[in-house]
C-alpha cells in the first residue's frame, strides 16, 4: 500500500478556505456529508466528481487522490508484467512482437519512477 | 505510471490544552497535510483519547510528536502531562513511533531564526504555511488568557522542530521507538 493518502481532499479545501457545504454546493451534491466521505476515505467519488475536484482545485486528479494513483499504478504494473511474461512464452508474429513493446516500455518506465514533487503553494 | 511513494514521513503533532488539543498532520517540512482544533472540554479524558484515536485512523501518521513534559523546565501542568502522557502510551498500543520534544528546543530552534517569543513563532510558521494565517491568534497581552488556537502553531513548531534539519534541532529527545 502506498505511503500517501489515499487522498489530499481535505488538504486543498482547507488551503482554500472553503468549507465542505461550499464544496458540496460546488459539486452540485445535496449536503457536504458526501464531501465529508470523500475526505475520510470512506467513499471514492465517481469519475465526473473526481473532474469536478480537479477543477475546483486546479491540481490534477492523481495529485488530489496520490495514494489511490500510487496503488493503482502499481497494481497495473504488476498485471503489465505478468502478461509479458505470459505473451513471451507464445509464438511470435508482428503483432505480438508490438505488444511486447509496448509492455516492455511500459514495464519500463513504471521501473525508474520519479519521485513526487513537493507540492506548489497555492 | 511516473511515480512512487514519497519517502517523506507523515508526522502527527499533538498539543493539548485545558479545553481540548491542537494538532497538525505534516509530510515532510513544506506539506502541510491538514490542522485544526478538537474540542473536548466537556468531556473526559477517554473522549480526548478518542479524538487522538480518530487522527491515528486516519493519518496514520509514521510519528507523533508531543512536548516533552518530563524536561525540568516544562510548565505543563498535572493535566496536560496526564494527558500527554495518555496520548503517547496511545500512540505506543496502535504502533505509531512516538518523540517528545522539550520546549526549550522549540524555542532554541526557532530562535535561530529570530523568533523568540509564540508570537514571532506563529509568525514564521504562517511564513511557511500561508493557510494557517486566518488561525494566527492576535497579540497576547500580559492580561489576556492564552487563545486556544495558538494549540494549532504550537503543534506545528513541534513538527517543524523535527522536520526542518538543522544542528539545533539534535536536542530533541527521543522517548521510545518501535
Amino acid at each position: 500500500m502506498s505511503q500517501k493518502l489515499p487522498n489530499y481532499l481535505k488538504t486543498y479545501r482547507k488551503r482554500a478556505g472553503l468549507s465542505q457545504a461550499d464544496v458540496a454546493y460546488l459539486l452540485g451534491v445535496r449536503s457536504g456529508t458526501k464531501v465529508s466521505r470523500y475526505e475520510r476515505f470512506s467513499r471514492l467519488p465517481n469519475l465526473e466528481t473526481a473532474l469536478a475536484f480537479e477543477a475546483l482545485y486546479h491540481m490534477p486528479v492523481a495529485d488530489l487522490f496520490a495514494g489511490l494513483a500510487d496503488d493503482t499504478a502499481r497494481a497495473t504494473l504488476r498485471r503489465a508484467r505478468l502478461l509479458e511474461r505470459r505473451l513471451l512464452s507464445r509464438t511470435k508474429n508482428p503483432r505480438l512482437v508490438r505488444k511486447l513493446a509496448a509492455l516492455h516500455e511500459l514495464v519500463a518506465v513504471g521501473d525508474e519512477e520519479v519521485q513526487y514533487e513537493p507540492l506548489p503553494r497555492p | 505510471m511516473t511515480r512512487r511513494p514519497s519517502t517523506a514521513r507523515r508526522i502527527l503533532a499533538i498539543d493539548p490544552h485545558s479545553r481540548g488539543f491542537g494538532f497538525v498532520v505534516l509530510e515532510g517540512p513544506d506539506r502541510l497535510v491538514d490542522w485544526g482544533l478538537r474540542d473536548a472540554r466537556h468531556g473526559t479524558d477517554a473522549d480526548l483519547l478518542a479524538k487522538v484515536t480518530d487522527l491515528v485512523t486516519l493519518y496514520r501518521p509514521s510519528l507523533l510528536v508531543a512536548e516533552d513534559c518530563t524536561y525540568r523546565s516544562s510548565r505543563r501542568r498535572q493535566h496536560g502531562r496526564r494527558v500527554i502522557r495518555k496520548i503517547l502510551a496511545l500512540a505506543c498500543t496502535r504502533g505509531v513511533r512516538t518523540r517528545s520534544v522539550s520546549a526549550v528546543t522549540v524555542r532554541t530552534k526557532f530562535a535561530a531564526q529570530g523568533a523568540t517569543t509564540k508570537h514571532a513563532i506563529a509568525g514564521l510558521i504562517v511564513a511557511r504555511f500561508p493557510e494557517l494565517a486566518p488561525h494566527r491568534p492576535r497579540f497576547r497581552k500580559p492580561w489576556m488568557s492564552e487563545d486556544e488556537r495558538q494549540a494549532i502553531f504550537d503543534a506545528a513548531a513541534l513538527a517543524l522542530t523535527l522536520s526542518l534539519k538543522s544542528p539545533t534541532s539534535m536536542g530533541a529527545h527521543r522517548s521510545n521507538h518501535r
